[in-house]
Order: structure tokens, then sequence, then C-alpha cells
């Protein structure tokens, strides 16, 4: 198929290229990064939250097929697994990357602070790896085991907490108005259900089995509850910047204009706004249209291209606002200011990490009995 | 008759304060800001004290332009780490690096440090920095000869500073390259019976430093005036750095 063989070679391509901002990571350190000690936090940082979005909302629709034993998506359970898997790996290795002593890893597991939230979702996002890991495996094993649907049980609630868990990550912190919102650990497991259906929809339109009688229902029950849950997305956009201009705090005003009408306004407004939210909802509405493969697959595409960009959208906004407005001037050094764009080094690796997960996907597919498609009866 | 330095003061005031218990000093720091006249003296005293590297300040200084011509006045602000009784940014650390200490100091343990810079995200006055294992030297002329080129000046570079009480070389990836760094009222220099390298250096003698805990001392004083502040008092932050307007 064409569009396998162009997905691999891209695929491969970008794995050479992360090799390459591996090799620069691992050689020169954090120097050749772009961000700073004011923008401390990048595009890794950014990219770990999306692709352990896309996991835990994988991670829930895997219980569609073991645990409620939906027909309509008996046999998907395993793919949704495997999604969750790799782009759990695709999460953690980014923010691996981004520790200053990355050695020191084992220090969260073996000497950790409990009440550091971010201790609490490396130690939960490490057992929602080993529980979908085992799940996976038993899907081989025992797919209709008791075992497996516990296990899946068990994660669905550990998902969506871990997901409100990355939300309060940035919560928490009284000194970043813009993050410290109620409504971050409310909105990120919601971010990350839509993730999950997104990848989904994505997968199976561009690699289910055409044959499969149920794929235009799928797709189509997929796309509405993308519809639904991209309304809400954009409901929680406009409830948090909305009442953050009406508030008139300055550091918050100053973090959310950044966001619509800032050098990187286009972002918001064409990337996550048009593509990722209007886009999908005008085309998934229509059911003629929600059925068809292509044009699920890549609505796919576009929601989860909105999202990456949401999280960039979360995380840079509010490091760019000086905790004291003179800090700008105070101190003249290129790690000390109040702007960001990532480097060659932090594109090579997140295009790198990326294209791995790809490449882990695509070789699934062709190794590993992921599409259990049925065939239609005669 | 002049009046004796004030350091002289501060200097007694030290003393009196390291022959108590480590848990009965409380160190504050206090400026006078109608004495400071923006020189940034203590911020590069602080660079060269504790050795700091591109991209690592632990105390710039704030300058505020208020009032539109002709009717402007300018503020300077020098901000080290606040050393907040309530600090926002020790319960976030994964690895508990970051602690206060007995004497009030807020302290991060260099070997425990995994750099994860979320310390750096939760503190409200930017007063921790993050060491990316940058050089002055990189990138200079090479020369021969064994007194200037980037080799013989990168030894200056690469050599110990004292933070905390021990050596920290510059070498490598080792510590304290890849860990969030700060103020920390100079304890090694404290410990030894020396104020803050800040102090000691203000041309104004606008900074001053002691143990709050001492009746007598002169920053007890000083924090008793009516027109002392703490900023984002309002955060609940408790900071150990006072103001005077």
């Amino acid at each position: 198929m064409i569009l396998k063989r162009v997905l691999y070679i891209v695929s491969i391509l970008a794995t050479l290229v992360g090799l390459y901002g591996i090799f620069l990571r691992f050689t020169a350190g954090h120097q050749g990064a772009a961000y700073g000690s004011y923008v401390v936090w990048g595009l890794w940082v950014a990219m770990y939250l999306f692709y352990v979005g896309i996991a835990a909302g994988a991670v829930i629709l895997a219980s569609l097929d073991y645990v409620f034993h939906l027909p309509l998506f008996k046999g998907t359970g395993r793919l949704s697994l495997a999604l969750a898997l790799i782009t759990l790996a695709a999460g953690l290795l980014h923010i691996w990357l981004d520790l200053g002593h990355l050695e020191r890893i084992w220090k969260v597991y073996l000497q950790p602070n409990p009440y550091s939230v971010m201790a609490q979702i490396v130690f939960g996002y490490t057992v929602l790896g080993i529980i979908v890991l085992v799940s996976f495996y038993l899907t081989f094993r025992r797919p209709e085991g008791a075992l497996l649907r516990w296990l899946v049980i068990i994660s669905i609630p550990l998902a969506l907490f871990l997901s409100g868990g990355v939300g309060a990550l940035l919560g928490v912190q009284a000194a970043r108005l813009f993050w410290h919102v109620g409504l971050f650990p409310a909105q990120f497991p919601v971010f990350s259900l839509a993730s999950g259906i997104a990848v989904m929809l994505l997968v199976l339109g561009f690699f289910w089995d055409r044959r499969d009688p149920r794929l235009p229902q799928m797709l189509l029950v997929l796309g509405i509850a993308s519809v639904i849950l991209q309304v809400i997305k954009l409901y929680f956009v406009w409830a948090d910047y909305s009442q953050s201009l009406y508030g008139g705090v300055p550091q918050n005003v100053e973090a959310v204009e950044e966001v619509l009408f800032g050098p990187y306004w286009w972002a918001f407004w064409f990337g996550q706004i048009l593509i990722g939210g209007l886009l999908p909802i005008a085309v998934l509405s229509q059911p003629r249209l929600a059925r068809h493969p292509l044009w699920a697959g890549w609505m796919g595409a576009a929601i989860l291209l909105g999202f990456a960009i949401a999280r960039a959208n979360i995380v840079f906004p509010a490091l760019t606002v000086p905790e004291l407005k003179a800090l700008v001037t105070a101190f003249s050094d290129p790690r000390l200011e109040y702007r960001y764009f990532p480097s060659l080094m932090e594109w090579a690796v997140s295009i790198g990490i990326t294209g791995a997960a790809g490449l882990a996907f695509l070789l699934g597919l062709r190794w590993l009995p992921l599409i259990q498609a049925e065939e239609a009866k005669a | 008759m002049a009046e004796p330095d004030i350091i002289l003061r501060l200097q007694d005031d030290l003393k009196r304060a390291l022959q108590k218990p480590v848990q009965e000093r409380r160190w504050v720091m206090v400026i006078d800001l109608r004495k400071c006249v923006g020189c940034s003296a203590c911020t590069i005293a602080c660079i060269a004290e504790n050795k700091l590297p591109p991209g690592v300040v632990y105390r710039p200084v704030l300058d505020e332009e208020f009032g539109t011509y002709p009717n402007v006045t300018r503020r300077f602000i020098p901000r080290p780490c606040m050393q907040c009784d309530r600090p926002l940014c020790t319960p976030v650390c994964p690895v508990g690096a970051t602690y206060k200490g007995p004497e009030g100091v807020v302290e991060i343990n260099y070997e425990q440090c995994i750099g994860c810079r979320y310390c750096i995200t939760a503190c409200p006055y930017a007063a921790r920095t993050f060491d990316f294992g940058d050089y002055y030297t990189r990138g200079t002329a090479e020369m021969a000869g064994v007194v200037v080129g980037q080799t013989q000046a990168s030894v200056y570079e690469r050599a110990a500073n004292f933070e905390y009480g021990n050596p920290w070389p510059r070498r490598g990836d080792a510590s304290p390259i890849g860990n969030v760094r700060k103020c920390h009222f100079c304890l090694h220099r404290v410990h030894a019976g020396m104020l803050p390298s800040c102090v000691t250096t203000c041309i104004g003698r606008a900074t001053y430093f002691g143990d709050a805990n001492d009746p007598d001392s002169l920053v007890s004083d000083l924090i008793a005036l009516p027109g002392v502040i703490r900023l984002k008092e309002d955060l609940g932050t408790n900071p150990r750095v006072y103001y005077i307007f």
C-alpha cells in the first residue's frame, strides 16, 4: 500500500534525524537547547504532555473491547493498548531527555518526595505502563480472561487520575496565574480522551481492514464523540481565556494575549482552533463524511495537530511572562530572556521520537496481529 | 567624628549569632532601597564569589522607572532569593533536593537534584536559574603561552566554587552543571564568620544581613521599621528579605 510505504520512508528519515538530535543531546548536554532559566520548559515538555495524553485516552478506549464488550469495537482493544504503549514511551522519552541529570531518574523511584505532584505522576505513569504492557501481552495469551478485564478496569480511573495529575502539575503553581486555575485538572482528562479518540480515528481510518463491515459505524461513533469533545475543548478555551481577560490581572492577561496576539498567534488561530477544532467539527458532524475512512483518518490527524499546538500554548505562554516586570532588563544573557523558539536539537529529537513511534507502530502492524477486523458475513 | 562602618556592627552581630545553636539562628536580609544606586556591584560580587557561569545569576538588580518626563524617577531593587518561610519551590521537587535548612536558608543538594526545573517554574520571584554547562571562555581564541588563550583562561572557570561548604569543580557534566542554582545567603562564608559577598561589596551600604532572632542585631531593628515591605507577600510565601522604601 502506497501510504504505508510513504509512512515507512518518512518514519525512518524522521528517526535518523532524531538520532542526530540525541547525539547532540548526549554530547552537548543542554547547551544546544533554546530554553533558558526564565522560559525553562520547552518543546520536550509540551510533547511529553501531548503523548501521555494520547496514551491515557487510548488506554480508556481499550475498555470498549475488554470491559464493556461492545460488539462494534470488538477487536480494537489490542490496537488501543499498542498505541497506548507506543505513545507512553514517546512521552516518557521526551521528559527523560529533558532532565538535567537523566542518569539520576532512579532517584524519583527510590528517593521520592511524595508531596511532589511530579513524583506522583512519574510513579503513576510507570504503574500504568506496566499494567498496559501486561494487558497487551494478555491480549495474545488470554484475551477472554478475567485478569485482562480487571487490568483494563483498573487502568480507567488510573488514566483519568493521571491525566488530571498532569493538569495539577501545572495547576498547583501559584506563581503562574495562567496555570493556577481549577480548570486544569478537569480539562486535561477531557483532552486525553479526545486525543485517544483522535488517534483511533487516524489509525482506524488509514489502517483498519476496509472489508470489516463495522468500520463505517465505528468511525461514525468515534467521530460523534470527537465532535462533542472538540466542542467541550473549545468551550474550555473560551471560558479560561475570557475569564482571564475579564479579570484583568496583568500577569494572566499578558499570557493570554501572548497566545491570542503574540508572535505565534497563527499557531493558535489556524492550528489549534481552525484545523484542530472547527474543521473536524464541521467534517465529522456530517455522517456521510464521518463514516469515510480517509475523511475520518485525516480529521484524527487534524485533531492531534491541534492538541500538540494546544499543549505548547499551555506550557510556553505562562513562562514568557516575567514574574517581576523589571527582570526583562535586569541582566543580559541569552539564557535569561522571556522568549523562546525550539532549537534545532529540540526539533530533531522530537521529530525523531515521533518518527520512531511511527516506525514502531508500522512494524507492529507488520509483525503482530494488531488489526483484528471482522470479515463480512456472506 | 565619623560613624564606624555599619559592616563592623553586622560582623559583630554575625559573631554573636554563630555562637548560638544552628536552629536558633534566623538569617534575614534587609535592603535599603533609599541607598541603593543600582551599580550592580552586588550582582558581580555574587558571580565572582560563587563562580557563576553564563546564564546563572543569583542577585540581579531590577531597574524600574516611574512617571513620564519631566516627572520621572527610578528605583533599584536587588533581588536575591527570598529564602521564604513558606517556599513554593521545596514541595514540588520530585526528589526532595531542595529544602529549608535549619537556619532558614532554602538550600539545594546538588548531588540529589535531577534537573527537572520544576522548582524554577514554582518560584514567584524568578530566584532560581539553571546551569546549562556554558562557559564564558567557550568559542574564544586559543593562543600560545601559559597565560592567555582559551585553555589557560578556562582554568579559572573550571576551578571549584565552595557553595554549601563543598568544592564544586566545573568539569564534564558533573554537578552543579545540570542543576538548579540559587542564592543561599553565602552560607559557606557565613559559617566561616564572613558576611555574604553582596553585603560587604555594596558601595552604598544598602544591604544588611543578620539574625532576626537576636533582639540586639541591626536587622531586628530594621525589620521593625514602618516603611518595610516584602515582595509578593499576598502569596503567603513569608520572605526573609525585607525592603526599606
